[in-house]
């Protein structure tokens, strides 16, 4: 653990805003950027940059600086030549081949590789020299200018080249360029300090043919032509200080477009798009507008830059100001459903230049409040544009993605704190990755985080108020923009940078109200909040007895203690409680106000005061509850199971006015498939002022009711008679209408209704022929001539339908599918998709829509064993070359056909692709969909499951993807899904017994293998010498002057692995046993058992777990018979381990390090004991020693 | 006018005609149409100014006259019966004629040229004799271009047409039926023929024809098909736009609030649309208003950059 690292993020909550403390011995103030060179063919660039720095220690003798790919020529400081060492130990994240394949040996040495080269941590991969010349300079702490030459040869990451192959020049072949990247990606293509905290003036020029234009950050000073006249230069002058991470690049025979609006701001996009730019920004001032107005604040700079690009990395992405979107937002104003998404995009991407660009972070740590703040305005700007519904809409999905994502991987925290590095500081010890550091962060992860952050912003308006928050955040940006005014004065930018610390001061400060509880609860802690709620109506009292539970034992969860609001919908009106949830009360009586009355007609008063009839015939004639919503709010992070009878639901999906709770009661009337569910549903669909969004999934609810209620449903399929009614023709029943998409509520229904439609099964479980017939014609009778929009997403929405009514075939004797004995209906359904298919490469439609919905339909059709399962077509659509959304369909169905044919061949061909193709969006989408749906998992036995492919996939995330963070993520994401955090259980126990140690100048035993005292003694274990040893053996970075960076967390998970597989040796059933060789007890015997301190650092439980998992295991005769051959050297093992001694220098400090933490692992080991037995589940779920409660919890209760 | 073109004419054929009328009725029909031919490129001659030519011209010039309508009628015929029909249409010729480099737009207006010669009947051979049939209405007089000497206009009912219609086909239902098979069947046929043309992919191994799908071949630039509306939905964009923009206000109250930023932003587009070409000249116009970097000239470069930049 490296405690320079992780000094600033502690101090900032210790010691307040004083502030900001440099990791770094010297402050970057100006920074010259200049790239002379740039050749599409070579896809090469050659350039300069050159730092202007001021020490701030005297002895200022190296300085670090990060840069990856580039290839550095020269690095002079003040004119004169410095030496220069290159050292980036990402680039293979474990060293010498060793045979450790467990994810948490490779996550932790991933974790110290990144930190060693952390610019947060002061590191750097490139190290420079002062010359001696220089130090009485550097010790008058006089200004240094570092000029280094460099160029970069066919990057791999940070700077994209789209270079397509036609004739013409570069620029007529719309080839173009653009940076990218996760997170701070800069010094993947130019020397810098790549952190968001080092902030410093900008003077950027790019030198490109006369026929491109190079877009960067700031303003455009001047263009002026080289002497030739063939290129020319653009001179950018950023006088705002910006973080290198915030810099960005983009060249390409550009068209420009000046925004009518507002002539500050510029967008550019690749040729023969002009029109469809023109449509796509011409909504961008409105948001601007938006935002500054909330914000009762300037945009903070002069100009803002949107480029269009294609191939992009991500849909958005920020820089100071400009940003970089991708070619694919673009369309035409026929275009309806694209339109909302893309202006969320450009709204999303401005709320970043406020948050994220001017205002940068002190440390990865200080990432939410940023990416929180601009997520909640972002969230304002929907609500005034979309309308309260969808924003509320909107914050119910994002709710429910958050608590769904952390029930199932065990937290997201926002606000990680690291201590000294011992495992039970590490806050993230459920997850197979470390978080400290973004770059090391899964993808999926991430993106959770970020709805989290803004979630919790909202948390923080709903406790301090809007008017307030606004205020928090006017402060912040004036605070920042009086910060970046002062150029001369560097020490004043940090203000610029935003901490955890001073966002809540300013809170504080401003509103009065201390939230501490609250950050606490979300920010400083993972979890969220599952209730369970039910009720009972006590009559002779008239209250309202409502039990509310938690599970705050799960993963994922945590405990609620505080206010919680409560409505309840009386006959005589709405009213709102406030219960306060505490420890032990469960119960909570809450005094109704109006007796149970019937017969009276009477309105009854809604929340938002209006006042309506009902037929109230359906209620419990006793209890005057109409229906309960639990924190209708969602002032919690939660989820929330309420059992309340289906007329309660169905109250509150007709007259409930908020769309959440719609939403709610739709989900829940799943569960009761009854005549009364179907009318309410029935009358909500028809309903014009109900939210289009609820009306769509009452879609999907009234089709899953129906087919519950299948064998009492009356009259025709559900929704049938009422699209008819809708979309039809008045004289001719069958016929749609033709196509008028002027209202888009209309619209949306009438594209989803089919789909749903579709869903319906009969009682042999088939779609009924009616419905069926029904979709086809609305397909022949499709005609869109008359209308304004594009019909694109309408007809690929007929085809999601046809494909939804597939139903497995009647297979007889797995014969072989043939057209001859096609299924009618099938034959139907798929001359539509050839001829849509067809169509589509003579008339193409927008985005391509329709392919990828026949692609799909076609996979369902194979899956279905209608059409022979064949990956060839898909293949073919995935090549380079498609439309990526094409590419991603077919990929998808590649994916899946992997997974259930189990191809070996379809398998090498994805990860050919995740290897080799040009474009980073498809090959991180790869490893998603991989990952998403994998071929198998970890407990599954599968032929693909071999050791080649564990090497290869090791080989992917140790050193194939080290030009990109995210898509090494992703690889760690894929090998976690397939193989679980410890040793794959298809690779053969390593063949080599022993190791040498080159450092310590001796032979060890390979530490894979160093069997564990015999299981039934629960005393003896590892000792701690033995992990030492282990210690020196993994890190690779040890011969560097990072050696107190051995990071804990990777001793013990290496020892769990260890003792895992000494499980596994004494059972004997680990497949490929035969390959281990005892000749390894020819050599020195690890140091084993202690000297002095026997503490055993085992979890105990463990061997128990084990022992059982084994015993569990069918034996194959083959391994039985193994079994005294392996028991021989481990007989050996456990006796040479207690004559093992101390082990050398380097590891001292750990044993300090361990020590205090030795007595809680004693003191709670019979407890785990007795709790192992109780536990029946996969005992992998404790692989790791540092996961799981019941090691975390022992030592918070210290 | 006319009479001098009429003289010039009769000079140089008028002759002949005496002395071959005794060879077979095709070899007359030969010489009548020369002799016409030579007739009008007397007329012609005259027209332009000439009073006299040599005879090896005139006849050269009868001679490449007649090629040209020899080629104009082949081709005409061709083109008919490219389109499988017996008899050209005006089309044909009109096609023909462009295929020839002619300016079709200019011949109305030569057509009436004021100094136009008409050319005197040719000398009636046998005429002849029509049998005298039932006459029913009046004939049409020939209109002032056709020369009186040309055949009167036949009798009204043989070319005249009260066309008895069908009851049109007013049913909303049938009209749908028959524009939705139309096309479906048009589409299935386009997409076959392609398939046919072309390679193909097929979801089955035995059996490559029934479901042919045209096979996927990558674009160089993919985003340009997958992004801009093709050239019907342009069209049809633009026959829409105008009629139904009024209709735009009774969306706005919807929930989903786009719409009423859409109204916006359509009328934005469709300008912009249309201005589409003019775009780069518009550019130039605002350019003195609008000052974004940009926009501005490209400098020379400067002698005192030479250093710093190397």
């Amino acid at each position: 653990m490296p405690p320079t690292g992780l000094e600033p993020a502690r101090m900032n909550r210790k010691k307040g805003d004083k502030g900001f403390e440099s990791p770094r011995p010297y402050k970057l103030t100006h920074q010259v950027v200049c790239i002379n060179n740039i050749n599409f063919q070579r896809k090469s660039v050659v350039g300069f940059v050159e730092l202007t720095i001021f020490p701030t220690v005297a002895n200022l003798n190296r300085i670090k600086l990060n840069s990856k790919q580039c290839r550095i020529y020269r690095v002079r400081i003040n004119d004169l030549e410095a030496a220069f060492i290159y050292n980036d130990p990402t680039l293979e994240v474990c060293h010498n081949e060793s045979k450790q394949r467990n994810l948490n040996y490779f996550s932790n040495a991933y974790a110290a590789a990144v930190s060693a080269v952390d610019p947060d941590a002061g590191n750097g991969e490139l190290c420079i020299k002062v010359p001696s010349e220089l130090w009485k300079h550097v010790d008058e702490l006089k200004v240094l200018k570092i000029h280094i030459n460099f160029s970069l040869d066919q990057p791999k990451g940070g700077l994209h080249f789209v270079v397509p192959s036609v004739e013409g020049s570069m620029a007529e072949r719309g080839a173009h360029v653009f940076s990218c990247g996760y997170q701070n990606s800069t010094r993947f293509w130019f020397p810098c300090v790549d952190s968001y905290s080092e902030l410093c003036t900008w003077k950027l020029e790019f030198t490109v043919d006369a026929a491109m234009v190079a877009v960067s950050n700031g303003d455009l000073v001047e263009t002026v032509y080289t002497h030739d006249m063939r290129k020319k230069t653009f001179h950018y002058m950023l006088t705002i200080p910006t973080a290198a991470s915030n810099i960005a690049l983009a060249i390409g025979p550009f068209e420009i477009l000046v925004d009518p609006y507002m002539h500050e701001v510029t967008h550019f996009c690749l040729p023969q798009l002009l029109p469809l730019l023109k449509h796509t920004t011409s909504y961008l001032h409105e948001v601007f507008e938006f935002y500054e107005e909330i914000l009762t604040c300037r945009y903070p700079y002069s100009c803002f830059k949107t480029v269009f690009i294609d191939e992009a990395y991500v849909e958005v992405a920020a820089y100071a100001s400009m940003s970089i979107f991708s070619t694919n937002l673009l369309h035409s104003a026929m275009i309806i459903d694209e339109t909302p998404l893309t202006r969320r995009c450009l709204a999303q991407s401005l709320a970043q230049q406020f948050f994220g660009c001017f205002i940068s972070r002190m440390s990865w740590s200080d990432e939410w409040v940023l990416k929180g703040i601009s997520g909640y305005i972002y969230g304002l700007w929907m609500k005034k544009t979309f309308g309260v519904n969808e924003y509320r809409h909107w914050i119910k999905e994002e709710l429910d993605k958050i608590v769904a994502y952390e029930l199932k991987t065990g937290g997201v925290l926002l606000h990680p704190i690291f201590g000294g590095g011992k495992e039970k500081d590490n806050p993230a010890s459920h997850l197979y990755f470390s978080i400290k550091h973004p770059h090391t962060l899964s993808w999926e992860y991430y993106t959770m985080f970020q709805c989290k952050a803004h979630l919790v912003m909202r948390l923080i308006e709903n406790r301090i108020s809007m008017e307030f928050m606004l205020q928090v955040f006017n402060k912040l940006l004036s605070l920042a923009s009086t910060a970046s005014s002062q150029k001369f004065q560097s020490h004043m930018w940090s203000q610029m940078l935003v901490s955890t610390f001073g966002f809540l001061k300013s809170i504080s400060n401003v509103s009065g109200k201390d939230i501490q509880p609250l950050i606490k609860q979300w920010v400083d802690q993972s979890g969220v909040v599952k209730f369970y709620g039910s009720f009972a109506f006590n009559r002779k009292r008239n209250v309202l007895e409502l039990e509310i539970k938690q599970d705050y034992t799960s993963p994922g969860t945590q405990k609620y203690v505080g206010p919680l609001k409560v409505t309840v919908q009386e006959l005589d009106g709405s009213f709102n409680h406030t219960l306060q949830i505490e420890e032990n009360s469960l119960k909570h009586d809450i005094p109704c106000h109006s007796k149970s009355r019937r017969n009276k007609k009477k309105k009854i008063p809604l929340m938002n005061g209006e006042e309506v009839d009902m037929d109230l015939s359906a209620m419990d004639a006793d209890s005057p509850l109409l229906w309960i919503r639990i924190d209708p709010d969602m002032s919690v992070l939660r989820k929330v199971e309420f059992e309340q009878a289906d007329f309660m639901w169905q109250y509150q999906l007709r007259y409930e006015r908020d769309v959440v709770a719609q939403q709610e009661s739709i989900l829940a009337l799943e569960k009761f498939p009854t005549p009364a569910s179907r009318l309410a549903l029935t009358d909500i669909l028809e309903q014009e002022q109900c939210f289009y969004r609820v009306r769509m999934s009452a879609c999907f609810c009234l089709a899953k009711i129906a087919n519950s209620m299948v064998s009492t449903w009356t009259g025709p399929p559900a929704m049938k008679s009422l699209f008819t009614r809708m979309f039809c023709c008045k004289t001719c029943p069958n016929i749609v209408k033709t196509n008028n998409f002027m209202s888009f509520q209309s619209y949306f229904l009438q594209k989803t209704m089919p789909v749903a439609m579709a869903l319906l099964r009969d009682v042999h479980n088939l779609c009924p022929k009616e419905v069926l017939t029904f979709i086809l014609d609305l397909i022949k009778y499709n005609d869109n001539r008359k209308n304004k929009f594009s019909d694109n997403y309408y007809r690929a929405e007929m085809i999601d339908a046809l494909a939804n009514s597939v139903t497995p075939a009647v297979s007889v004797n797995n014969e072989v599918r043939t057209l001859d004995n096609l299924n009618p209906d099938v034959r139907l359904i798929l001359e539509e998709i050839t001829r849509f298919l067809n169509m589509e490469k003579l008339l193409p439609s927008y985005r391509h829509t329709i392919t990828v919905s026949c692609l799909r339909a076609i996979r369902v059709l194979q899956k279905n064993g209608h059409v022979p399962s064949d990956p060839t077509l898909f293949k073919s659509y995935a090549e380079y070359g498609h439309f990526v959304d094409i590419r991603i369909a077919a990929l998808e169905a590649v994916v899946d056909y992997t997974k259930v044919d189990r191809s070996y061949e379809e398998l090498q061909w994805l990860l050919n692709m995740i290897q080799n193709d040009p474009v980073p969006y498809v090959r991180h989408k790869i490893l998603h969909m991989l990952t998403k749906n994998p071929p198998f998992t970890k407990n599954m036995e599968s032929p693909l499951c071999n050791e080649a492919l564990v090497d290869q996939l090791w080989k992917l995330m140790n050193s194939g993807t080290s030009h990109d963070w995210r898509l090494r993520c992703g690889a760690v994401d894929l090998y976690f899904t397939l193989f679980g955090l410890s040793r794959p259980s298809c690779l053969p126990l390593p063949e080599l017994g022993l190791v040498l140690n080159l450092k310590e100048k001796k032979a060890v035993l390979n530490p894979t293998i160093i069997p564990e005292v015999i299981t039934g003694n629960q005393e003896t274990a590892i000792n701690p010498s033995g992990h030492a040893q282990l210690v020196g053996f993994q890190n690779p970075f040890s011969s560097s002057q990072d050696e107190e960076e051995i990071d804990m967390d990777t001793v013990h998970d290496s020892q769990a692995f260890i003792s895992h597989h000494l499980n596994m040796l004494e059972r004997p059933s680990t497949p490929g046993l035969s390959k281990y060789r005892p000749a390894s007890s020819r050599a020195l015997m690890p140091q084993h058992s202690p000297g002095g301190d026997g503490t055993p650092l085992t979890k105990p439980q463990w061997g128990m777990e084990l022992a059982r998992k084994g015993t569990g295991k069918e034996q194959s005769p083959l391994e039985m018979s193994m079994h005294p051959v392996a028991t021989a050297p481990l007989s050996v093992f456990s006796k040479e381990s207690t004559s093992s001694k101390h082990s050398d220098h380097h590891h001292h400090h750990h044993h300090e390090h361990k020590k205090k933490k030795k007595k809680h692992k004693h003191k709670h080991k019979h407890k785990h004991k007795h709790e192992s037995k109780e536990k029946d589940k996969e005992p992998f779920t404790f692989s790791s020693p540092a996961s799981g409660r019941s090691i975390r919890s022992p030592s918070l209760s210290d | 006018m006319a009479d001098t073109m009429a003289t010039a004419g009769a000079g140089s054929s008028g002759t002949r005609s005496g002395g071959k009328q005794s060879t077979n009725p095709a070899d007359n029909y030969h010489l009548a149409r020369r002799r016409t031919l030579q007739v009008v490129v007397s007329s012609l001659l005259t027209e332009a100014g000439f009073e006299s030519a040599e005879k090896a011209s005139v006849e050269t010039l009868t001679e490449m006259l007649q090629s040209y309508i020899s080629e104009i009628g082949r081709s005409a015929k061709s083109y008919c019966e490219h389109t499988a029909r017996t008899q050209p249409t005006l089309s044909d010729i009109v096609v023909t004629l462009v295929e020839m480099g002619f300016n079709v737009d200019t011949l109305p207006a030569y057509a009436k040229r004021s100094q136009r010669m008409v050319i005197t009947a040719p000398p009636v051979t046998n005429q002849p004799v029509t049998p005298k049939a039932l006459t029913a209405g009046q004939n049409r007089p020939h209109p002032p271009h056709i020369p009186s000497h040309f055949p009167e206009f036949p009798d009204p009912h043989t070319y005249i047409k009260t066309p008895t219609y069908r009851e049109p086909v007013s049913d909303y239902q049938v009209l749908r039926e028959k524009a939705a098979s139309q096309r479906r069947d048009v589409e299935r046929a386009l997409t076959r023929f392609m398939a046919k043309t072309g390679e193909t992919q097929s979801l089955f191994k035995d059996d490559v024809s029934t479901f042919p799908l045209i096979a996927a071949r990558p674009f160089t630039i993919p985003y340009l098909t997958a992004l801009l509306p093709s050239e019907l939905e342009m069209q049809q964009m633009e026959e829409t736009d105008s009629s139904e923009q009024d209709e735009q206000t009774d969306t706005e109250n919807l929930p989903l609030h786009i719409s009423t930023d859409d109204s916006g932003a359509e009328k934005e587009n469709t300008s912009v649309l249309q201005q589409n070409s003019s775009l780069t000249g518009s550019r130039n116009g605002e350019e003195s208003l609008i000052d974004n970097p940009y926009l501005r000239p490209v400098k020379k470069p400067k002698i005192r950059r030479k250093k710093s930049l190397s």
